[in-house]
């Protein structure tokens, strides 16, 4: 296991593109879920010229346990740029044609996909890693208290979020073999939501309790946004159990299916 | 001798037209076998099935008196229609990949790059390699974990002359170790220079096999001149079965078994002195063109 993972990342780890892309990924997410205070700040200095007077302290987004959730909503959305890389490596391997050479070479091609799921696998824990440990850090700083208690409270959160980037990129891996070209997989995938909403909001008024079990929608609701309840709205503030048992069946069923095609087609 | 590949009934077809069509070959331990063909007759198709990289349609085919399997494949060193590597990895990087992936050695990579002689280049990424350097560090990726079998599809293919030479010489090399080697071309003269065996492949039926050597066998063609008319001389021998006039020279084919020194011995006893005389070898490219006229 560990062996094919050090072959993929051999491929990866002397291409500067990968570096650029997760380095741009890392950066972001870090400095975008870091710096949401600063937002806030900005906001209300925009909003005092027009005479509102809001109190940023009184909104406890990085306070233990809502930051845990706060956080891990919107890092969700960076998981597209770490897709793109997903697309790039495996596509890479189809343009090259070094997909063939690593089965001539004496790859088999279950091990070829495992070696790209192991990435996917490591590229969605450090993920996960980061954003906790920077929910941690400005959980620390803006929390008026520490309680131990809150600290540990929520957790499931990171569970969640690590399925949640995990489903998305094995569903990149999938596009990415079905489609073998880098540009068509992304445009695909950047449209997948969109045309998933589109599909939802016509089968909304005759078959509603379809809805939750579609790819996208199982994905983002492992995750459900937090932000409604500073404005007093009952929200879902936990990990709902059906959620994750769908986003799994969903994330098996996509490598899967890349098992299958890489199977039976000739490379 | 042992079998190092058999292969039964091999056959795939992609939708309606039939690339290989029930082949059975079988290649043993040592040989050096040429695959002739046209080009689109199904000799990558065939080495792809080998490898695993096409699905076949039907047949089976083993490696080693065993299924194949990824595992058997590592013993197998092969470049299948052009050098495939990453372009941004450096030559020594891409194959320390394939050293990974075959489970060879990191000495191993030295040694191959020595062979191919790119140890000089071994650090300039793969992109900035000339085709011959290419086709060079495919051999030597090919060759890394000591491979029991090699082997090259058009090795040779747009390389210049001298390229050609080179690889050749490898090839040659290679083959002197005892490997078994099996090389996919079209270019007859190389088969010959190099093969111990050939098969030839027309629209992907296999409609020859057999030693390099038989190639040789058969009747004898001399080429004879002499001073005045001498085809009613040569008509008379017993062991002409042909006399054609070509190029200025009489070309005379002779009946089995009957040598050029027999025809001198005659033409000397009919007080014809034969001004030239030259056993004319039959070439690979002859009787691969008679093959496939024959199989129409």
């Amino acid at each position: 296991m560990l062996h094919l993972l050090q072959i993929d990342l051999k491929k990866l780890t002397s291409y500067r593109t990968f570096w650029v892309v997760c380095g741009l990924y890392f950066f972001t997410l870090g400095t975008t879920t870091a710096s949401g205070m600063e937002f806030l700040k900005w906001l209300v200095s925009m909003g005092a010229s027009f005479g509102a007077e809001i109190n940023i302290t009184r909104i406890p987004f990085y306070h233990f346990p809502d930051v845990w959730q706060n956080i891990t909503f919107v890092s969700g959305f960076f998981k597209a740029i770490l897709s793109f890389m997903v697309v790039i490596s495996i596509t890479n391997e189809f343009s090259y044609r070094t997909v063939r050479q690593n089965v001539i070479d004496g790859l088999s091609r279950s091990q070829f996909l495992i070696s790209k799921v192991l990435t996917n696998v490591l590229l969605s824990a450090m993920s996960t890693i980061m954003v906790f440990v920077i929910a941690l850090i400005t959980g620390m700083i803006y929390s008026p208290s520490i309680i131990m208690g809150d600290v540990l409270t929520d957790l499931e959160f990171f569970l969640a979020y690590f399925l949640e980037v995990f489903a998305f990129l094995s569903f990149a891996l999938l596009l990415g073999i079905l489609i073998q070209r880098s540009g068509l997989t992304i445009v695909i995938l950047v449209l997948s939501r969109l045309i998933e909403a589109i599909i939802m909001a016509n089968i909304d008024d005759y078959v509603p309790w379809m809805i939750p079990y579609l790819p996208m929608e199982s994905i983002s609701n492992l995750v459900p946004m937090p932000f409604p309840r500073y404005v007093f709205q009952e929200i879902q503030d936990y990990v709902s159990i059906s959620s994750v048992l769908i986003a799994g069946a969903w994330t098996f069923v996509f490598n899967y299916l890349a098992y299958l095609k890489l199977k039976k087609s000739d490379i | 001798m042992k079998a190092v590949l058999q292969i039964e009934n091999l056959t795939k077809n992609f939708g309606r037209l039939c690339a290989v069509n029930k082949m059975n070959l079988k290649v043993e331990a040592g040989q050096v076998f040429g695959m002739l063909g046209p080009n689109g007759s199904g000799k990558t198709t065939t080495l792809g099935m080998l490898m695993s990289v096409i699905n076949p349609s039907s047949g089976s085919f083993k490696w080693f008196g065993e299924e194949a399997t990824h595992e058997t494949r590592k013993k197998i060193g092969a470049v299948l229609e052009h050098p495939i590597f990453y372009p941004y990895l450096t030559g020594q990087k891409n194959l320390e990949l394939t050293a990974m992936i075959k489970g060879a050695t990191k000495d191993q990579i030295a040694e191959v790059l020595q062979l191919v002689e790119l140890t000089d280049r071994r650090n300039d990424k793969y992109k900035t390699y000339s085709l011959g350097m290419k086709q060079r560090l495919a051999i030597a990726s090919a060759l890394l974990n000591d491979p029991l079998v090699l082997i090259l599809d058009e090795p040779t293919n747009g390389l210049d002359p001298m390229g050609i030479a080179e690889i050749r010489e490898l090839i040659k090399k290679i083959a002197s170790d005892g490997r078994t080697i099996i090389l996919a071309s079209h270019l007859l003269d190389e088969v010959q220079k190099v093969c111990t065996h050939f098969a030839v492949l027309k629209k992907g039926n296999m409609v020859y096999s057999g030693p390099v050597e038989d190639v040789n066998n058969g009747s004898e063609t001399v080429e004879v001149n002499a001073e005045g008319d001498i085809s009613e001389v040569l008509s008379a021998f017993d062991g002409v079965s042909a006399v054609n006039r070509e190029n200025g020279f009489y070309e005379v084919k002779l009946k089995d078994g009957i040598k050029s020194k027999d025809l001198n011995k005659f033409l000397f006893e009919q007080g014809v002195t034969a001004s030239h005389l030259v056993t004319k070898k039959r070439s690979l490219e002859k009787q691969f063109l008679e093959i496939l006229a024959e199989s129409k």
